[in-house]
């Protein structure tokens, strides 16, 4: 099946729709409209429409955009078609809906040149475009980056590339040329690091930090996932500050959870003491211990929604992500 | 030894909260239950307290710490708002809460309470950081000061203390008042909370100001026709009558939320976002407000008080027959007041405040009237021009509204004005922090951004008590205004002498 998508169609069909919903606004309260960006998600076709959508409209009140979501088909056949439509919703007390405009375009991955082009229009002007790829077939395929090119970030998520130091390789290429990158491999990391860092906000727990010689990252699975080198190179970087150096140890273990993180401890460089540690318990809670101290927080695993809201929230370059990645990939490919 | 944590990202992690020890006066009363532990208890739950925080919560009442922590869980269950109350999160918080018993009168309490602080330090290493919340009557605000003194709490960390409005009743007591707890703590560490500050909306006043290029170049007398705030509640006294008789609206809510609020809107820019920065640009501002002679006082005030009524088929009391209130009493439930500020900026420009109970409806908003177009040349259209206003709504539904006049579609000009609306709560979907989590963070991390300073509190003090002064001279006619209406009368004259009206929020 081949087919054509015309930019101006679609944002006229846009116009339109707004027309629409100000007309069917009860008492005259219409609807309002909010954009802060144009978020393009990648998608395959197989993926769950319902579930996307979901995400994408808990993003909404948050982070209210033009979406355009692109479903990849997987037969190579050259295809094209396109669909408007909004998300709208009603705050709780209030008179007025609020919505978001969205476009649906399903291709095939042979589209992705002419797809580029078709898309690059539909962007709301003067605001950021961010580009989230679900895919990684599509983001292994070699015109992928005329697709990136027309947005300021790009969020992907190295857990599904397969191997993860070629994973970690690929992304430190990208982000070493100059593209704005953000792996959900590290942003589910955030969490974990807060609560390791709140430890040494303690000044005389911080003086600890010298002692540390070895870091021992836990997970399930069969093989070390991304996030424990990127969790192992930001640790080492943090106490190498300190004078310090550590060893980074790896240790796996079967469980269903593949790839999930599931103990963090800083260890004294024979091994001997542990000198803090954070690990899970208890289903979604974590428990950090400090010498006698025993505290208790809630760690979630995050969804979707809360990685995309998280890094929604930085639109900018992210230093710390940006030198892990480096060293991260360096660890894996060790 | 590392001097910073390497840790750190700010793009990433919450504010960071330095080890310390909050011991909070009046832990068994209301505020305590309704707001300070359901805040603590949240910033608990979004992970934003150390490792080892800990509360120590006094008061008369002999409690154990266990049932301190029993009554506490009660009220934070109760009281949370807008979030979940998690068993599990709630067993470890309550690790770190702490009481004892003791009597603010009694010397004995204060190094029993060094004793008690001091084990805290050891066990929970809060390295010696001590914040002391008064959640106190304000009598008890000196002799406080005065037992904690020099050497409670204090070793190598640091010791701030907070204390709850009214500072003082007038200018000679908020300076005695300062004066008294400067004798213990430095005034950096003297921590005066204004829980509107702490409001999300009114931070987003600076950021609405300062962070957008647009409205500052407008933000003068050149284009600034008059400013309207209003502070409105339909509630009474609602048992405070003992209480609010000897304070009244002028004190109560004028001299400390609505003028910092004014301050808040017609501040200079501050070079930075540094705390001391943005309070010196707030003071000098709040110095800057012109201090009325009693002829002004008498034309541009307006006191009031709610007589009786009958509302949505109910018989509302008149405030003095609340419980409490002597049926003489001259207390202002209403008070409205037009400020000028004397500076370049400003000069000539009505910054009309008004706050009052039994009004029509529960709300706080800033109106900022821009001056018409120089040349009406619509003449003849069916809708007259309309000034341009800016509203920035505080409560309860958080937002700002430009209104401006558009063409209404079809032939011919015939205009109407339409409004544009943000709204605060629909737009961004996240959970705004209460303000006492805010300021309570802040405290600890040692941002006096939001709270008032010295110098503050005594300018703000200062234009109140021309205005009070030649209110307690004069006997007042009341009740002179219904429950449920917008206020007496004469406040709308006084608006209209000068070609102004109230906006109906």
């Amino acid at each position: 099946m081949a087919g054509t998508i015309a930019p101006d169609s679609i944002l006229k069909e846009m116009a339109e729709l707004w027309v629409s919903l100000g007309k069917q606004g009860e008492d005259g309260a219409g609807v309002l409209r909010a954009c802060m960006m144009t978020l393009v998600v990648v998608a395959e076709e197989s993926e769950d429409a319902q579930g996307i959508g979901e995400t994408l409209a808990a993003l909404m009140p948050e982070h209210p955009s033009r979406v355009i979501v692109i479903r990849f088909r997987a037969e190579e056949e050259r295809t094209l078609s396109s669909r408007v439509f909004a998300q709208c919703w009603m705050p709780f007390g209030q008179r007025q809906q609020i919505c978001c405009e969205q476009i649906e375009i399903t291709a095939s991955a042979v589209s992705i040149p002419e797809l580029a082009a078709a898309v690059m229009p539909l962007a709301v002007p003067d605001l950021p475009v961010i580009l989230w790829c679900r895919s990684p077939r599509i983001f292994h395929r070699y015109t992928f980056p005329r697709l990136a090119a027309m947005a300021e970030k790009v969020v992907c998520d190295s857990a599904t590339f397969g191997d993860p130091a070629s994973a970690l390789g690929e992304l430190s290429e990208a982000v070493g040329g100059g593209r704005l990158l953000a792996d959900f491999s590290w942003t589910r990391l955030t969490r974990w690091r807060e609560l390791i860092s709140q430890i040494f906000e303690n000044r005389s727990l911080l003086g600890s930090l010298e002692r540390v010689g070895a870091v021992r990252i836990s997970c399930c699975g069969k093989t070390t996932p991304a996030s424990a080198y990127y969790l192992a190179a930001w640790l080492m970087e943090g106490i190498e500050k300190t004078a310090a150096q550590a060893a980074p140890r790896f240790e796996t273990a079967g469980g269903s959870a593949s790839g999930s993180l599931t103990r963090v401890d800083l260890m004294a460089a024979d091994g001997a003491e542990t000198i803090a540690s954070v690990g899970l318990v208890e289903g979604h809670a974590a428990e950090v211990r400090v010498g006698q101290l025993v505290d208790r927080a809630v760690l979630p695993e995050p969804t979707d929604y809360a990685l995309m809201r998280e890094e929604l929230g930085i639109p900018g370059r992210d230093p710390v992500f940006e030198r892990t990645l480096a060293r991260a990939a360096q660890l894996a490919l060790s | 030894m590392p001097q910073e944590n390497p840790f750190q990202d700010p793009l990433r992690f919450e504010r960071r909260v330095p080890e310390c020890v909050v011991v909070i006066f009046g832990a068994n009363g209301d505020l305590t239950k309704r707001k300070l532990l359901p805040a603590l208890y949240r910033l608990a739950y979004e992970r934003r307290l150390p490792a080892g925080f800990a509360m120590l919560g006094v008061s008369r009442t002999p409690m154990s710490d266990d049932q301190f922590r029993e009554k506490m869980r009660e009220s934070v269950e109760k009281f949370l708002e807008d979030s979940p109350f998690d068993a599990d999160i709630w067993t470890s918080f309550a690790q770190g809460l702490f009481y004892m018993a003791g009597d603010n009168d009694d010397p004995a309490t204060f190094p029993a309470m060094d004793k008690r602080i001091k084990e805290l330090e050891a066990a929970r290493h809060t390295g010696g950081n001590v914040l002391f919340y008064l959640s106190t009557q304000p009598s008890q605000y000196i002799p406080l000061a005065h037992g904690l003194g020099t050497s409670v709490g204090k070793s190598s960390g640091w010791r701030r203390i907070v204390i709850e409005k009214p500072f003082g009743h007038d200018l000679a007591s908020a300076q005695e008042l300062s004066e008294e707890l400067h004798k213990s703590f430095a005034e950096s560490d003297v921590y005066r909370i204004d829980h509107y500050l702490g409001k999300e909306t009114v931070q987003n006043i600076l950021a609405f100001r300062f962070g957008n290029g647009i409205f500052e170049p407008l933000w003068n007398r050149r284009y600034v026709n008059h400013v309207q705030i209003t502070a409105a509640e339909s509630i009474g006294v609602e048992g405070r009558g003992a209480y609010y008789q000897e304070a009244g609206a002028l004190r109560d809510m004028i001299q400390n939320h609505l003028v910092q609020v004014m301050g808040t809107i017609a501040m200079e820019p501050s070079a930075t976002f540094r705390p001391d920065s943005v309070r010196d640009e707030r003071s000098k501002l709040l110095r800057s407000i012109h201090v009325m002679k009693p002829d002004e006082v008498l034309r541009d005030t307006v006191s009031g008080q709610y007589g009786p009524a009958r509302m949505g088929g109910a018989d509302m009391a008149g405030f003095r027959q609340e419980p409490g209130v002597r049926p003489e009493a001259q207390t202002d439930t209403y008070a409205a007041v037009t400020f000028f500020v004397d500076n370049w900026r400003w000069a000539g420009v009505p910054f009309y405040v008004r706050s009052g109970k039994r009004l029509p409806k529960r709300v706080t908003e800033i109106a900022i009237q821009f001056n018409e177009a120089p040349l009406a040349i619509f003449n003849g259209a069916a809708a007259t021009s309309a000034p341009n206003l800016l509203i920035l709504r505080i409560q309860p539904e958080e937002g700002i509204s430009l209104k401006f006049v558009s063409k209404r579609p079809g032939a011919g000009m015939k205009l109407r004005p339409v409004s544009m609306d943000f709204n605060y709560g629909s737009s961004f979907g996240e959970r705004s922090p209460t303000a006492y989590e805010t300021l309570l963070l802040d405290a600890m991390i040692g941002d006096a951004t939001l709270y008032t300073r010295q110098d503050m509190v005594e300018a703000s003090w200062r234009v109140v008590d021309a205005i009070h002064g030649v209110w307690s001279d004069h006997k007042f006619e009341f009740p002179n205004y219904a429950a449920g209406s917008w206020g007496p009368k004469a406040s709308d004259d006084m608006l209209a002498r000068r070609g102004h009206a109230w906006r109906r929020p």
